[in-house]
């Protein structure tokens, strides 16, 4: 098995006690697209509160003391690194996968019916958003540790509400690159994903600098 | 490669505590004792061996390869428990194995099961219910279940009990039995080292004060014992640490100088009294 993966089979295993509270976390924003018969407003809060859940393994390994489990295991600091971010990406995916399935369901049992593109936007804005709140978060616990850096937890609150605050103020529909991307899916999805690759790239890249330089 | 463990010239700077040129080597086969009163620079020490703090200059080489650039090798082969427990708390044993063995290639999943059985820990419980013994014979099970080559104990002792601290010194004269393994054991409980260990090197102030084998260190020492005015004030000065009462006083001196205090009674020295009164500095 390659070390990022085991790292995150670590990690993994770090927040299986606490599994329920996460999968109970899932079924609020549920509540909020049925609420707010809107897809879009579902997924963002899933998004979201997952993104939230990010400083689990930070807080469980501190609790524990586990960074001398980690100064003694076989692995490089790079790959116990690259090992979070993959376990925090498969989290964010799964919640995205629950809610891009369950939401609609439950919108069209509602009788709102949800159509192709809407589901389109949600992904897009839900993949944007956690990968917005994770790349800040994720770095940001390394330097800080889970205690010292709980204030890193809301960011993706703060992140949610500045982003509402944005598309409402500045009439972001107008825009004509944002009016582009939303006439052409294709390339909407190509640069969702290049945006998130890079902003990636460079949070594992300053969170790899922090724990190498960190003397435990 | 007869040296498991090599540490040249090791040095690392703290603000307010200095580790200065500490140089060592444990040959394999044996028992190092690491010795030092509190914040002499044993856990510093240790931790610079495993990488995990960044040394200043210096060099260590462990099973012949480099702490840094053959890192994950050299932690392949390398085994160490610490003060207290470093797995998560919240795990049972079973899924303590099942996270930790899979980085390693030799893990030995009937090993590890019999030597659980052995030590008498309860698999199904959780770690944070297990007493401080039986966390510490945990973290010796996962180190001898991918045969680790060379054990690093960093104070295992502190908090057990006789009972648990007699057990860990027997599993560690079985583990170097076979002549293939080796063991650096920090600790302030000499009473351990005296009956485990073969080599010791103390640490005193961040400063290597001896390195070598246990007998040349035990017997570089003697204790003299006399009573008030039996010492001549030019002695004083051949006391490496004294402590005086009302009606005398002991101290250590250097075996070499015994002939100057044949009229006082004299005594070995144990590892306890050498680093009680190397540490007096002369009272």
């Amino acid at each position: 098995m390659n070390d990022t993966l085991k790292a995150a089979r670590l990690d993994l295993a770090l927040i299986r006690p606490y599994m329920r509270n996460i999968c109970f976390t899932m079924a609020i924003p549920v509540a909020f697209a049925a609420i707010n018969r809107s897809l879009v407003t579902g997924v963002s809060f899933a998004m979201c509160f997952i993104a939230m859940t990010a400083g689990y393994t930070f807080s469980v390994s501190e609790k524990s003391s586990m960074d001398r489990l980690y100064g003694i295991l076989p692995i490089s600091k790079k790959n116990l690194v690259l090992g979070r971010y993959l376990y925090t990406c498969s989290m964010g995916l799964l919640a995205f996968m629950f809610s891009i399935i369950v939401h609609p369901i439950v919108l069209r049992a509602l009788g709102t019916i949800v159509q192709p593109a809407d589901i389109c936007l949600a992904a897009i804005l839900g993949i944007l958003m956690f990968t917005l709140y994770t790349v800040f978060q994720l770095p940001g616990y390394y330097k800080f540790g889970s205690i010292n850096g709980r204030i890193f937890m809301y960011i993706p609150i703060v992140g949610f509400l500045a982003i509402l605050l944005f598309v409402s103020e500045l009439n972001i529909t107008n825009n004509p690159v944002i009016a582009a991307l939303a006439g052409n899916p294709i390339a909407a999805i190509i640069a969702t994903m290049l945006v998130c690759v890079i902003a990636y790239l460079l949070s594992i890249t300053v969170s790899v600098k922090i724990i190498r330089s960190k003397e435990v | 490669m007869d040296n498991y463990l090599e540490v040249s010239n090791l040095s690392k700077t703290f603000p307010g505590f200095q580790l200065q040129n500490i140089s060592f080597s444990l040959p394999k086969g044996y028992i190092m004792g690491l010795i030092g009163p509190n914040g002499s620079g044993k856990t510093t020490t240790i931790k610079l061996i495993l990488n995990m703090l960044k040394r200043d200059s210096g060099e260590v080489k462990l099973m012949g390869l480099d702490n840094i650039s053959d890192e994950k090798t050299v932690k392949s082969n390398l085994g160490v428990v610490f003060d207290s427990n470093y797995l998560c708390e919240e795990w049972t044993v079973a899924q303590a194995e099942a996270a930790v063995s899979v980085f390693y290639k030799n893990w030995d999943k009937k090993k590890f099961s019999g030597l659980i059985k052995r030590f008498h820990i309860a698999s199904a419980k959780k770690i944070k219910e297990l007493s401080k013994g039986m966390q510490m014979k945990l973290m010796v099970a996962c180190a001898f279940s991918y045969d680790a080559k060379l054990l690093i104990l960093d104070e295992p002792t502190g908090g057990l009990d006789p009972v648990s601290r007699d057990e860990l010194l027997e599993i560690l004269a079985e583990y170097i039995e076979d002549g293939e393994h080796g063991v650096l054991f920090s600790t302030h409980i000499t009473a351990d080292l005296e009956r485990a260990a073969d080599y010791i090197t103390y640490i005193s102030y961040g400063e290597l004060f001896f390195s070598g084998s246990k007998d040349e260190f035990v017997d570089m020492f003697r204790i003299v014992k006399g009573g008030r005015g039996e010492l001549a004030s030019d002695l004083d000065g051949k006391l490496i640490g004294a402590r005086k009462f009302s009606t005398g006083f002991e101290a250590l001196i250097k075996s070499e100088d015994l002939k100057l205090f044949g009229h006082l009674d004299v005594e070995p020295a144990t590892i306890d009294d050498i680093v009680v009164f190397t540490n007096r500095e002369g009272d």
